[in-house]
């Protein structure tokens, strides 16, 4: 398992030199994510206003989208209709509890099932395509699907969007806060065991090479129709949790910027690890939001993120402690070098 | 007939704006292999240059149309040089600098020009009429100068030492490099190229419709169908590509409701690609 980690983020195993098996190494990571977890359940006690709860539930569904958009990336395809795939997810959510009256909680997981079964269906002709083809053919197809919704106005809400969608909790933010936590916490757990299961690693197997995974006799069609079908499923939930959060939706959620701000959120982290989108979404929402009192001016805030991120960081943030550490050593070597001579 | 010829020229218009934007992206996809999504915020930058030159400067529209291309090829030297060329090879590189690019343009223009919406004032004014068929000057202006565009470019491509380099970076840029090709000026000069176009187009399309700060994004989905279905390498074939969806987009809107036109128009690109993987004029998978 680790190999393919290593493999992925195209390093060399070398840190695998690190990886003694100490007890304080065997609990270290369990110990690090309980304490996260814990973090994350204590912090509304500890936040004082709403508007910082909004921002963090708005960063849980884009987790589990980024995470979900992971899966697919995994095959070694870039999907462009993610953000279509969440709107799929919304309004289907929406427009069954608004227009057939079922109650939201059964209303979203059959529309990330549905949202799911979409994908798959699109998958088997979109197994014939790679790389830019499929990334252009996805794309053309998440405006195609913002086009149907314009088109079903009357189902819809079209260009003014679909209102009146039934909300989860009526009231306070904290009841969606811990909702969306465990949503999220249990995807996260979900998408990693499905990572590094065999069908994951499979998957990865077919991003290095398409013809060796086919010799070794690994379907290629099926494995990439079931990881569109796993990230649609989640995906589906996340926009699914957005509708009834929300309660009002426009297509703008889910437009070609949105998609490409969701693959932003996986490259700024590193598409090499499995934290990538993690951080990546963490990081590209919650400091803009720190700035937001330029108003107007606070999309050059996460321009010059990205910036950064493009020209110092070449693996994304999950590589930033590697430089640094690269950047100690040599340093340190300069310093015995001076020493010794 | 009133109808007929307003028709035709929307197509003619249409298609000729479409040919050269995915002209000028395509020379920079097809030898550096960068996919310029910033293309349509130059585009959407350009109109607004075009639009300060004549407006605030007080130019005379066809100086300001000069100068924007002068202006845009030199940002395209800049961007060839510190935004694309560090990131060859390195796909996912190259679209987050797209991204930095389109955020920077658009917020700039966003904060400067607002959401309000402007006009180029037209570049010739008066009525052509010829029996019951009456066309503005401007639209018949507005594609000439891209009928030109057009054949000076082939004349470029085809006839030019430069254009020669320029296809043969295209083919392979290792052994074009091997031949003494200097590939970064090349590159500069197709990136300067394709800005200018973008520039030019958005000037006209100023004059033509009207500007807004996000009219880019729009713009660069037609591109990227049209020079998707071309078929990557296709040099030729954006320009049936980029007719037929100019003609597409003219005609479509006028059958059936804005969007009903477009999810088919957008189904159609999807299943055409679902069909021949390679584009329609491309020749590799």
């Amino acid at each position: 398992m680790r190999d393919w980690e290593n493999m992925n983020s195209h390093q060399p195993a070398t840190s695998a030199l690190l990886e003694f098996d100490s007890p304080t190494r065997k609990y270290a990571k369990p110990a690090i994510y309980a304490a996260l977890i814990a973090l994350f359940a204590l912090l509304p006690a500890v936040l004082s206003s709403v508007y910082m709860l909004h921002i963090l539930i708005l960063i849980f569904i884009y987790v589990i989208a980024t995470v979900s958009l992971r899966a697919i990336t995994i095959s070694g395809q870039f999907p462009l209709a993610h953000a279509a795939f969440m709107g799929i997810g919304a309004y289907l959510s929406g427009m069954a509890s608004k227009w057939l009256g079922w109650s939201p909680w059964l209303t979203m997981p059959c529309a990330a099932l549905v949202t799911s079964g979409i994908g798959m269906l699109l998958g088997f002709p979109f197994a014939r395509l790679r790389a830019l083809y499929y990334a252009m053919g996805t794309l053309f197809f998440g405006i195609g699907v913002l086009q149907i919704i314009y088109a079903l106005g009357r189902l819809t809400g079209g260009y003014s969007g679909l209102v009146g969608i039934k909300p989860l909790f009526f009231g306070s933010k904290l009841p969606y806060y811990y909702l969306f936590l465990g949503l999220t916490i249990g995807s996260i757990i979900a998408l990693y065991r499905f990572e590094f299961s065999r069908i994951g690693t499979n998957l990865k197997a077919i991003s290095q090479s398409h013809l060796v995974a086919a010799s070794v006799g690994i379907n290629e069609a099926w494995y990439r129709i079931l990881s569109v079908g796993v990230g649609c499923f989640f995906v589906g939930l996340a926009g699914a949790g957005y509708a009834h959060y929300n309660v009002v939706l426009s297509t703008s959620s889910f437009n070609f910027m949105a998609t490409l701000w969701l693959v932003m959120y996986v490259l700024i982290g590193g598409i090499g690890h499995f934290a990538g989108p993690i951080i990546g979404t963490f990081i590209l929402i919650l400091i803009p939001e720190y700035f937001r009192d330029l108003k107007m001016y606070s999309p050059f805030i996460s321009a010059a993120i990205l910036g950064i991120v493009v020209y110092l960081m070449p693996e994304g943030l999950v590589g930033l402690p590697k430089i640094i550490r690269s950047w100690f050593t040599q340093h340190l070597k300069d310093k015995r070098a001076v020493h010794a001579s | 007939m009133e109808q007929v010829a307003a028709t035709i020229t929307n197509v003619l218009i249409l298609s000729s704006i479409y040919i050269l934007l995915a002209l000028g992206f395509a020379f920079l996809f097809n030898m550096l292999g960068i996919l310029n999504l910033a293309h349509g915020s130059i585009y959407m930058v350009g109109g607004y240059i075009g639009l300060a030159l004549i407006r605030g400067l007080g130019f005379n529209p066809w100086v300001a149309l000069l100068l924007t291309t002068l202006i845009f090829g030199a940002f395209g030297v800049f961007l060839e040089k510190f935004c694309f060329r560090p990131f060859v090879g390195d796909f996912n590189r190259t679209v987050m600098i797209c991204v930095v690019i389109i955020i920077i343009l658009q917020t700039a223009v966003n904060i400067i020009a607002g959401t309000q919406v402007y006009s180029l004032p037209p570049f010739v004014e008066g009525v052509f009429r010829m029996g019951p068929v009456s066309v503005s000057y401007e639209r018949i202006v507005t594609f000439s100068i891209g009928a030109v565009l057009l054949g000076v470019i082939i004349w470029f491509v085809n006839m030019t030492k430069w254009g020669h380099q320029m296809q043969a970076i295209s083919q392979d840029i290792e052994a074009a490099a091997l031949q003494g090709i200097n590939v970064n000026r090349i590159s500069a000069l197709a990136c300067a190229m394709g800005s200018g176009l973008a520039a030019i187009a958005g000037c006209l399309i100023g004059a033509y419709l009207n500007l807004g700060p996000f009219m880019g994004d729009f713009m660069l989905v037609k591109i990227l169908i049209v020079v998707i279905l071309a078929g990557v390498g296709s040099i030729s074939g954006i320009f049936f590509t980029g007719f037929a969806l100019g003609a597409l987009d003219a005609v479509l809107p006028m059958l059936l409701k804005g969007a009903v036109s477009e999810a088919i128009a957008f189904l159609t690109v999807v299943f055409i690609l679902l069909i021949r993987p390679q584009g329609l004029f491309g020749h590799e998978a």
